[in-house]
């Protein structure tokens, strides 16, 4: 587990201010002038150009923006430097609470390290973090480990919930395209939430009910499954579970599948979030089958997943004496955005079929796929499954629906035991009475699905999908063109120098100096620096910020290499 | 009674938990038999009623690790009364010789009231922040709401802050968190028993944490001035005891109101309980989910964060739910209040896995915020109807000569059907458990609260009176062989004779 820890513990934040970390105090103020200079240059160049962005309707409001954050970020800089200074005098630098504790607490270093050196870097957010402290002598370890996981991966996350860019009440706020969110909806969903049909308050909703969730909506989503995953028989609603998320599904799934220490196979980069789910309560090991970017003329598909290589990780985990339990997909992928065709589906099945893996199958992005000469072929649509109980299918509506915030997601498996040893944790992971029932009404509502919402949606992603890549062809950024999901994954190699995880990381401060949080590559356990996810599902105003953005980095850019050169 | 899965097959050598689930049942009782007993309330009940569960275990399974037989041994021991029930539950005109269910502790005697207040329009917003991804600790105006909600009902000295208020979606999430955060795997947890059982399920799913018992007597002795007296002596001995044997013991449970007692704390014991987990630097976690459910006026509660200074509030963590004093169990609703930040930041830290839906978030808010509603329609009406069903079935079980507990809080009366068993063993109270539920009754018995004194049982009285009538008519049947049934108070359409199994 540790392994796969240490990589997962690696924020932004920590190489963000690793730098600092390092270097011996008194170099600390003088990086902080140097960030002061950047500053006042970036702010004074803006300044320059403004009114040649004039002409550009969105522009005109970003740059105002834009020029206040900047004006406000030289206060905030010149304040910490002063403060900074002063405390240099008594030699303590701001970081005396969380030091003693690192002595104590190695292998939380990381993560407490992210919190106190991120400071520098992040003048403008780092006072407003009231949870700078959390190795304590009251937690247990492992409620330590949890903390620290979580501040090192959720800290742009966090700083993200306190200030939120909003178009009207906090137009300076964080946009966030780390986060795979669907916002391009929340229009047409706000709509038909607040249809009267929704608002129902039996007394059924507000008692107990069967942990697995009420048998209303298994039979609705047995239906609505069936008939989205094309289905050849009728799903058994029995064959369904319900809880508050897809990460509890999976957390879960790996708590009744594996015994702790065992593993599971996944190809990356993947959705990172499964390894802290998978470390979390469980402690499962996730054995990585690394996919490689360079196309091959026995491969010409970058990224491509092979049965050779779900095969060589499984013999060498096995050699290193691991015992592999399953294999988790994700389809449509995140971040690739790649669509399994049935062939390599059936590829995948039967190679997990041959040494006894259970399939862990998550199509959370399933009605997600906008290019319409893309055919997804969900696991459920197979005539004949090769291993059917060990297969297991994972689906919710935060993205396809783009209703994050309700916590709602499905187990679909014809394995009873599994299903029922996953109830068994139905309460701790339950979802509201009133919540199930509005979901039940929402998918029933096939009229309004396939009428309004589907072609609506779909079309929005492909307009916002063009808008985007049309916007990376013209930085010449690199990118995979594919036709699902919310999110690009971009190429920024050419932006570091030299390519490694640490500038990779180095780069992320950047983004978030304005105001943009963008999520690395290292975070989806890619095993190549420089590529990152960004997320385009976003209002328009929000993808405009970001393309300004990037043109403003890679001048910044420029400026910047000869000199991080002489620093060295 | 079953006997505990086989060993082998649960805990795997290299399993970090092994350790502990091992001897769980070596030094505290029934151990996993315990542990894998308890589902929530109305399961807990129905628990007595499973199969054999080694064989169901010792068959193992070729899909599930050797931790998920376990965990799904949770789910098989309460399939039978389970379904049972559920295959067959009352309905007054669907199903009228239906199960009567007086097992789960739930309120349903006011969804009238709050169905009308749910369905009012300012409970029907629908914004694009409560759709999308929150802040795991919960939305910023429910915790604000939360923190002024408990500061007026938990009589605070100063105002409670938002800041140390975490949302989750119920109190079996929060146990479970906690335990997670505070104890490291097999480390334990002292609880004051007969206890809600369901409470060990929660802590040992994740956490893998046990709770140690501190058995409480029936009979009143030495200083004690009531039955099943909590004393610090007895937390002492526990403590000790568990130290003894090598149990490393992380913090103690309270519950006030108590479930399954009624029981309320005084101010003066729940100080020398938080000074006894001060000496010994436990932490407490003080469940309060009954507080607004106190219907006896002259029962005064005090809420643990009433206290002015207490002893040790960095260790002190109160849950409160509205699944009871707002009779909405399904509407999944926790919190947890500590000052502790430490504490709410790694319990936020599992929120991701134990969320609730923004638009359930922003409704609580609208209620908790609804004080006039609250404090003139709601509670009133609440505690009279509560305190009327009380008082009926209270009378029912004096005139069947029947002693219990009742001290004026929660959903329940504490019974005493010691006289009933031809022998005082558990083996006798499952059947006698059985003997209602084949009369189309559930109760829960004593055993499933860790009670150790056979022929206990929990009768919940929070429900409509016609059901309330049924259910304690077909309990005077089961009891009935002997003691003569009184005439029935309230004239009930009770549709069909049952017959009595003997």
């Amino acid at each position: 587990m540790s392994h796969q820890s240490d990589t997962i513990h690696l924020p932004c934040g920590q190489m963000r201010g690793q730098g600092l970390g390092s270097q011996g105090t008194h170099t600390r103020p003088l990086e902080m002038m140097l960030h002061l200079r950047q500053t006042i240059e970036k702010h004074i160049m803006q300044l320059v150009t403004r009114h040649q962005q004039q002409d550009l309707v969105l522009g005109d409001q970003r740059h105002h923006q834009a020029t206040g954050e900047q004006e406000a970020l030289l206060g905030n800089l010149v304040s910490q430097l002063i403060s900074l200074l002063r405390s240099g005098a008594t030699g303590g630098l701001g970081l005396q609470p969380s030091y003693p504790a690192l002595d104590v607490r190695g292998d939380v270093g990381g993560g407490q390290e992210a919190q106190s050196s991120g400071q520098p870097d992040q003048p403008v957010h780092q006072l407003k973090d009231p949870e700078a402290t959390f190795v304590s002598q009251h937690l247990s370890n492992r409620g330590i480990e949890i903390s620290a996981s979580y501040q090192a991966n959720l800290q742009d996350y966090r700083i993200y919930q306190a200030d939120k860019y909003h178009e009207d009440t906090n137009p300076l706020g964080f946009i966030n395209l780390g986060i795979s969110e669907n916002k391009l909806c929340l229009d047409l969903m706000t709509e038909r939430l607040s249809q009267s049909d929704m608002n129902v308050t039996e007394d059924v909703l507000l008692q107990y009910s069967d942990w697995s969730g009420q048998p209303f909506l298994w039979e609705e989503v047995a239906r609505f499954l069936t008939y989205h995953c094309k289905v050849p028989a009728q799903l058994d609603p029995e064959n369904v579970v319900v809880l508050n998320g897809c990460s509890s599904i999976f957390s879960t799934l790996a708590m009744v599948l594996c015994d702790p220490g065992e593993a599971l196979l996944t190809p990356t980069p993947f959705y990172g979030v499964f390894v802290f789910s998978s470390q979390l309560y469980s402690k499962v090991e996730l054995i990585l089958v690394h996919l490689d970017s360079e196309s091959t003329d026995a491969n010409p598909h970058p990224f491509k997943l092979t049965v050779d290589k779900l095969e060589q990780a499984l013999l060498e985990a096995t050699l290193t004496g691991k015992k592999v339990r399953g294999l988790v997909l994700i389809n449509p992928q995140n971040p690739l955005g790649d669509v399994y065709c049935r062939d390599s589906l059936k590829e995948y099945l039967e190679f997990a079929k041959r040494y006894n893996l259970h399939v862990i199958m998550d199509e959370i992005y399933m009605l997600s796929v906008f290019d319409e000469s893309i055919t997804f072929h969900s696991i459920l649509s197979m005539e004949s499954l090769p291993d059917p109980n060990r297969t297991h299918v994972i689906w919710g509506t935060s993205k396809d629906f783009g209703i994050s915030g309700f916590r709602f997601g499905v187990l679909y498996t014809h394995n009873k035991e599994v299903a029922s040893a996953v109830s068994s944790f139905g309460y701790l992971h339950g979802v509201s009475g009133i919540i199930q029932y509005k979901l039940c009404r929402l998918l029933q509502d096939r009229e309004w699905i396939d009428g309004v919402y589907l072609p609506t949606y779909r079309s929005r992603l492909q307009r916002a999908h063009r808008y985007i890549t049309r916007k990376l062809k013209a930085l010449g950024i690199p990118f995979l063109n594919r036709g699902s999901g919310l999110y690009v994954w971009i190429n920024l190699k050419v932006y570091l120098d030299p390519c490694t995880f640490e500038e990779e990381l180095l780069l992320c401060p950047r983004f978030l100096d304005n105001k943009l949080i963008l999520s690395q590559g290292k975070t989806y356990m890619c095993n190549e620096p420089g590529w990152f996810r960004t997320v385009f599902a976003d209002r328009p105003s929000a993808m405009y910020w970001f393309y300004q953005v990037l043109e403003e980095q890679k001048w910044g850019l420029r400026v910047k290499q000869p000199e991080s050169a002489q620093k060295e | 009674m079953s006997t505990l899965p086989q060993r082998e097959s649960r805990a795997p050598a290299t399993c970090p938990g092994s350790a502990s689930t091992q001897d769980l049942d070596s030094n505290y009782g029934d151990g996993l038999e315990r542990e894998c007993s308890r589902k929530p309330d109305r399961k807990v009940s129905e628990f007595c009623g499973a199969g054999d569960p080694t064989a169901m275990l010792s068959s193992g399974s070729s899909y599930l690790s050797s931790r998920g037989g376990v965990i799904k041994w949770f789910w098989d021991s309460a399939e039978e009364g389970y379904r049972t029930y559920h295959a067959d539950e009352y309905d007054e005109d669907k199903n009228p010789s239906g199960i009567i269910n007086l097992g789960t502790s739930e309120n349903k005697l006011c969804f009238d009231l709050l169905s009308s207040r749910l369905s009012q329009s300012d409970m029907l917003r629908v914004e694009p922040s409560l759709l999308q991804y929150p802040d795991w600790r919960g939305h910023r105006f429910l915790r604000e709401e939360v923190a002024r909600f408990l500061s007026f009902y938990c009589k605070s000295p100063t105002p409670l802050k938002p800041e140390n208020v975490v949302v989750l979606n119920g109190c079996a999430s929060l146990f479970s968190a906690l335990a997670t955060v505070l104890c490291e795997v097999g480390e334990a947890f002292l609880i004051p028993a007969p206890y809600y059982g369901a409470i060990t399920q929660h802590v040992y799913l994740y956490g893998n944490v046990r709770l140690v018992c501190v058995y409480l007597d029936s009979e009143v002795t030495g200083l004690d001035t009531r039955p099943f007296q909590l004393t610090v002596e007895r937390l002492e001995m526990a403590l000790q005891r568990a130290n003894s044997e090598g149990v490393k013991v992380k913090g103690l449970i309270l519950i006030n109101p108590h479930n399954p007692l009624g029981d309320i704390y005084s101010p003066g014991e729940l100080r020398n309980y938080l000074e006894f987990a001060k000496r010994h630097e436990l932490h407490v976690m003080v469940d309060e989910v009954y507080m607004l459910s106190v219907f006896e006026k002259s029962a005064a509660y005090c809420s643990v964060l009433s206290l002015e200074g207490l002893p040790d509030p960095q260790r002190t963590h109160v849950m409160w739910a509205t699944s009871k004093d707002f009779g909405m169990s399904g509407l999944r609703f926790g919190t947890l209040y500590t000052e502790n930040r430490d504490v709410a930041t790694a319990v936020a830290s599992l929120c991701r896995y134990h969320g609730l839906s923004g638009l359930v978030q922003y409704q609580m808010a609208q209620l908790l915020r609804d004080r006039d509603w609250i404090n003139q329609v709601y509670l009133p009406e609440n505690h009279a109807r509560l305190k009327a069903a009380h008082t009926y079935v209270a009378g029912e079980l004096q005139a069947l000569g029947i002693p219990f507990l009742s001290r004026g809080a929660g959903f329940f009366i504490w019974v005493d059907l010691r006289k009933f068993l031809p022998e005082a063993t558990f083996k006798e109270e499952m059947l006698l458990w059985r003997r209602f539920l084949d009369n189309k009754v559930l109760l829960s018995c004593g055993k499933t609260f860790e009670c150790k004194e056979p022929g206990w049982f929990r009768l919940v009285f929070s429900d409509k009176a016609h059901r309330l009538c049924l259910g304690m008519r077909r309990v005077r049947q089961v009891l009935g062989g002997k003691s003569q049934v009184a005439e029935e108070p309230h004239s009930c359409q009770a549709q069909e004779p049952r017959s009595q199994h003997r």
